[in-house]
């Protein structure tokens, strides 16, 4: 397949100039880039070359591919996404079986080395044939896709950390593309599924500089990952003066007070949905009244129960406590009876 | 199971039970220890009046201040900071109307019949950075005063250490310091928290009880006999 | 430096031409009793330690916070701000031995070795502080934020080292004369009963001993018998003039009790008991202690619990005495006209609770009183309490702390500084000679006595 510069290809598809410093902006607001640094991304992106990616799905839901494509019709992200040079995703690619893989291979040789990896669902390490692709199972695929790849972009929290495949009792073995890959840059874009922004967000910053953005001790990039949910959380005052809602239907959730007693993953939670929402920035879960379930973050699905607040902590019954009381006060008494005898036996000596 | 979770769980449970344990063992271990009845006569009746001591105590009488200002205003600065970022920090509230929860089923307000108060953050994180500022000039002093590094021994380091580990740590959860996930911040300051527990009813942190007894007691022996309190 | 008593040993001359009455500087001195071996020294030291304990005790021992405020209060860190004049420094040993010993978790300390044992080396090291630098007066105890009684652990710390064998050895000699003679500045029966006469001829006053029956007990102290004889006659006179049925009595006219100082109990109790016989025997009422801090403390507030009930008589202080004596108007004292200050003498006020008296009494003398600063409860010690100044190596220590008392009565610009104890009377004395100083400590007692308006006849 051609790979024409970006720019030209966006204007090919009638983007404006002006749509195009547009999103160039907001992208870089998102990265927390300086304003100064934008003609430079601008021109970075008209540059580029459309880069061969290659997508591969494990066990996944779809969810990630869905919120990439539908959420955003006919936007900018979409487009970029669309800029680049998708080669190999079996969800969305006309080709299939045979002509697929052909095309895959094709393009890994072209551009071995060089082409950007993207992996959504996560890997089964258990029986080979938990999943397969025509025929292949996904851990011998992803080792010899990754091979050539000059970097990998794990999108969604199954790839990037084992996901709901990877829930107790995680019958299928599944792991994270980190478990099964070391000698590659990995990116963990998370997210049940992740924000489509932070999706094309990510591939912009790839584009532009060339090189992977600043990671957390996550493999997550800070640029989107950098700050809780709770940090920006339009709810917070409520939070500050303590005025949480006690159910979903109670006077305070009417009036729109913290969630966290409902079991808010927020304040846990490295996400940029507070600041740029979903579905083209209309709203996210707390602000459709849900607390947050906390999906970027590695185990979210094992946390206990998602409507329990974040500050349980296991205290034990009140009779293994009475118990504490018990040898605690047996404890006293003996060692009180042990002095008194002590002194007994002083006063005998 | 994830760090947090252990902070959470197991060690939660266990740091709780030894302070438990370990408050009643000391605290009985004494109290149940003979005393004998003073036969003398007293001169003022009502001894319990001597329990004024308490409060008395509070504060050095003013021939005493020239010396000890100081490190009692070094010690209110630590103590009020910690008391309030304890026990009136958002989290903190709930974590402790869980534990009402969990082990009486009801929450803090039908425990205590309380509306229990919070302070905003921001008042919090000045509290705590004033204690662990008055907690660094307090071991500071104990390390140069020579009164103070002559009697002290391994307790009073060790429970200062306890004693900043939470307030210190709790700031860098909160702050999201060194880089680490939130997780693991927030699990670090748990376990710190129950070290402190655990290390409560062993070291001289018991003061935070004996102290009453204490004031009390000889409050009442010297009111008996009408001596200087 | 110490040697153990040989046995038998000569008994220690007492001195009497010095401003202060001991047994004469010893040539060599011998600070450990008896030939115990070491090993059974420690033990012996704690287990009485340990057989005293009670709850307030252990308590107090369990939580000192080491806050070191302690040392503002003590005279003798006061003048060396050195460290180890802390007061809670000075029970070190014995709060080791406590945790080890006697607290709920000794068996874990034991176990784990946590709190050494402590050795006859370290107890030997810590008379100085136990003795020569406590006079056991109490003002720390008014400091500690905890609320510890500090001076009371000191007492009983001083049961063990007695226990041990390891007093002073001044205090050992005159507790050992007490026992022996029944006076431990040798004030024996006979020569108080000697006294007595002489005093009562050249005085013209009549001194009333062994009466058979009699409302009021009177007690000196030997200090007052050997040093002070006009504190006996004028104990006489005011008796007389208040018209009290009074009398002295030979088996019990000693209230000094250098049991409780050096730690004795068994001596304490012995010589407790004397007095409270004394009185039963003679169906007193009342019994009038002297001019004496520490025998106040003795009988007033620990002699019940040596009798084991009640005393069946009422125990005062001659300054309670003689504020009761003004109050009743049975004193018709001369107007003195002059300012004077009080010296707190610290077991009478600060830790006995009798405070105002005194002062009434100054009151009913017709005297400006100005205060010292700090004064009453809080009032700095004169040094020679708790025994310190019968011990010849503290003089240099004790007259350092002297400097505060004699810069406080000097800030009063008081003419007349009085007390009501013999005991900081003399350490007055002493301090007086040594600093040659131009001012002399007053007995209350002699004052009212030296100013006592007579009916005509
Ligand atoms: C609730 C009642 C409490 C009271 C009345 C109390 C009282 C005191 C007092 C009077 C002091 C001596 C002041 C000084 O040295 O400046 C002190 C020292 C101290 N307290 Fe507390 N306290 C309480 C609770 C606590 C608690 C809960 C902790 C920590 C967990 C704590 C930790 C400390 C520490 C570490 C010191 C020694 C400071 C030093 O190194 O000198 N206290 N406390
Ligand atoms: S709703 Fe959740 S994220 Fe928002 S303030 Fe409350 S706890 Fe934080
Ligand atoms: S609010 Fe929380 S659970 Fe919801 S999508 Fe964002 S990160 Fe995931
Ligand atoms: S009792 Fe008096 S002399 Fe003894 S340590 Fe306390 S303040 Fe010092
Ligand atoms: S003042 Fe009390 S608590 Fe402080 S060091 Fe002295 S005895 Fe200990």
């Amino acid at each position: 397949m051609s790979s024409p510069l970006l720019g030209e290809f966006l204007r090919s598809r009638g983007v404006t100039r002006r749509d195009f410093l547009q999103f160039c902006t907001t992208t870089a607001a998102l990265m927390g880039l300086s304003p100064a640094l934008l003609p430079r991304v601008a021109a970075a992106l008209e540059q580029a070359r459309r880069p061969s990616v290659i997508w591969l799905p494990f066990q996944e839901c779809t969810g990630c591919t869905e919120s990439i494509t539908r959420a955003h019709g006919s936007t900018l992200e979409s487009l970029i996404f669309q800029g680049i040079s998708l080669d190999y995703q079996h969800t969305l690619q006309a080709a299939a079986g045979e002509a697929a893989e052909r095309a895959r291979e094709t393009a890994m040789q072209e551009n071995w080395g060089r082409y950007l990896l993207i992996v959504d669902g996560s890997i089964p390490t258990g029986n080979k044939g938990f999943s397969t692709v025509a025929g292949r199972d996904n851990l011998s695929l992803l080792q010899h896709v990754a091979g050539g790849a000059a970097a990998i972009v794990a999108l969604g929290s199954c790839a990037a950390f084992g996901g709901i495949p990877g829930a107790n009792p995680n019958p299928t073995g599944a792991v994270a593309v980190s478990a099964v890959v070391k000698d590659k840059p990995i990116i963990n874009v998370s997210g049940c599924p992740p924000i489509p922004v932070v999706i094309t967000g990510v591939l912009t910053q790839y584009l532009t500089f060339g090189k992977l953005p600043e990671l957390d001790a996550l493999g997550r990039p800070r640029s989107f990952y950098g700050q809780t949910i709770h940090d920006r959380c339009y709810r917070r005052p409520f939070y500050e003066r303590g005025q949480f809602a006690d159910s979903f239907d109670d006077e305070g959730a009417r009036q729109g007070w913290c969630l966290y007693k409902l079991g808010c993953r927020g304040p846990t939670t490295h996400n940029a949905c507070a600041t740029v929402k979903w579905n083209d920035g209309t709203s996210f879960p707390i602000e459709a009244g849900h607390g947050c379930i906390g999906c970027a973050e590695p185990g979210f699905w094992d946390k206990g129960g998602f409507y329990q607040p974040l500050s349980t902590g296991q205290w034990g019954s009140a009779r293994t406590l009475g118990m504490a009381v018990g040898v605690g006060t047996a404890l006293g008494v003996a060692s009180a009876a042990l002095a008194r005898k002590r002194q007994k036996d002083a006063e005998d000596a | 199971m994830s760090l947090l979770d252990f902070a959470r769980g197991p060690a939660l449970q266990w740091s709780l039970g030894i302070f438990v344990v370990g408050v009643l063992w000391r605290l009985l271990g004494v109290l149940l220890l003979r005393t004998r009845k003073d036969l003398s006569e007293p001169r003022r009746d009502a001894a319990w009046k001597g329990l004024r001591l308490i409060a008395l105590r509070s504060w050095p009488r003013k021939e005493f201040l020239g010396g000890t200002a100081f490190g009692e205003v070094l010690g209110y600065a630590f103590h009020i900071g910690f008391l309030l970022a304890l026990f009136f920090y958002v989290p903190h509230v709930l974590f402790f109307a869980d534990i009402a929860r969990g082990l009486f089923g009801t929450d803090l307000h039908g425990l205590t019949g309380l509306n229990w108060p919070t302070l905003p953050n921001g008042v919090v994180t000045l509290l705590s950075a004033i204690s662990i500022a008055a907690l660094v000039a307090v071991l500071i002093h104990r390390i140069v005063s020579p009164v103070k590094r002559l009697i002290s021994n391994f307790d009073d380091y060790f429970s200062w250490l306890v004693t900043i580990a939470p307030l210190a740590t709790g700031m860098a959860a909160f702050a999201h310091l060194g880089g680490w996930p939130y997780e693991r911040l927030l699990a670090v300051h748990l376990l710190s928290a129950e070290l402190l527990l655990v290390w409560f009813p062993f070291g001289k942190l018991m003061h935070a009880f004996t102290i009453f007894v204490e004031r009390g007691s000889t409050g009442m022996l010297f009111e008996r006999k009408g001596a200087s309190l | 430096m110490t040697g153990t008593t040989p046995t038998p040993r000569e008994p220690d001359p007492l001195e009497f031409d010095q401003p202060r009455v001991s047994i004469r500087k010893p040539e060599h001195r011998f600070d450990s009793q008896g030939e115990t071996p070491d090993a059974s020294r420690v033990e012996r030291a704690m287990n009485s330690f340990v057989r005293d304990f009670g709850r307030t005790a252990a308590v107090y021992m369990e939580s000192c916070i080491h806050c070191g405020m302690c040392a503002e209060a003590c005279h003798f860190y006061e003048v060396t701000q050195d460290p180890k004049y802390t007061p809670i420094w000075k029970l070190e040993p014995f709060k080791q031995a406590y945790k080890r010993e006697y607290g709920p978790f000794a068996f874990v300390y034991r176990a784990l070795n946590l709190k050494p044992k402590v050795t006859v080396d370290e107890l030997q090291q810590w008379q100085h502080l136990l003795y020569d630098s406590c006079t056991v007066c109490g003002r720390c105890s008014l400091m500690c934020p905890m609320g510890i009684d500090i001076a009371s652990l000191v007492s009983q710390a001083r049961h063990g080292m007695f226990k041990a064998g390891l007093v002073p050895h001044e205090l050992a000699a005159v507790t050992e004369r007490a026992r022996r003679e029944g006076s431990p500045l040798g004030a024996t029966p006979k020569v108080f009963a000697d006294r007595c006469e002489w005093l009562s001829d050249e005085h013209e006053v009549e001194i009333t001993i062994d009466k058979p029956r009699a409302e009021v007990l009177c007690a000196m102290s030997s200090i007052e018998i050997m040093k002070y004889p006009e504190s006996v006659v004028a104990t006489a006179r005011i008796m007389r003039h208040v018209g009290a049925d009074w009398t002295f009595r030979l088996d019990g006219y000693e209230a000094t009790n250098f049991g409780l100082l050096t730690g004795d109990a068994a001596a304490q109790k012995e010589l407790t008991l004397k007095i409270i016989h004394a009185a039963v025997a003679c169906g007193a009422s009342v019994v009038v202690l002297p001019e004496c801090g520490h025998a106040y403390t003795a009988l007033r507030w620990m002699g019940a619990n040596m009798y084991g009930k009640p005393l069946p008589f009422k125990v005062m202080h001659i300054a309670e005495f003689l504020a009761e004596q003004v109050r009743a108007g049975k004193l018709r004292l001369r107007k003195l006209g002059k300012s004077a200050t009080f010296h707190d003498p610290c077991q009478l006020v600060r830790r006995g609770g009798a405070i105002e008296a005194p002062r009434e009494v100054l009151q009913a003398l017709g005297v400006e009183l100005r205060e010292m600063y700090p004064t009453k409860g809080a009032n700095w010690c004169c040094g020679g309490g708790g025994g310190v100044v019968a011990i010849h190596r503290a003089d240099e220590l004790r007259h350092k702390v002297f400097k505060i008392k004699m810069e406080q009565i000097e800030q009063t610009g008081a003419e007349l500084p009085v007390t009501s104890c013999a005991n900081c009377r003399q350490t007055f004395d002493d301090g007086q000679a040594h600093f040659k100083w131009d001012k002399t400590m007053h007995s209350l007692l002699e004052l009212v006595a030296d100013n006592l308006v007579e009916a005509e006849p």
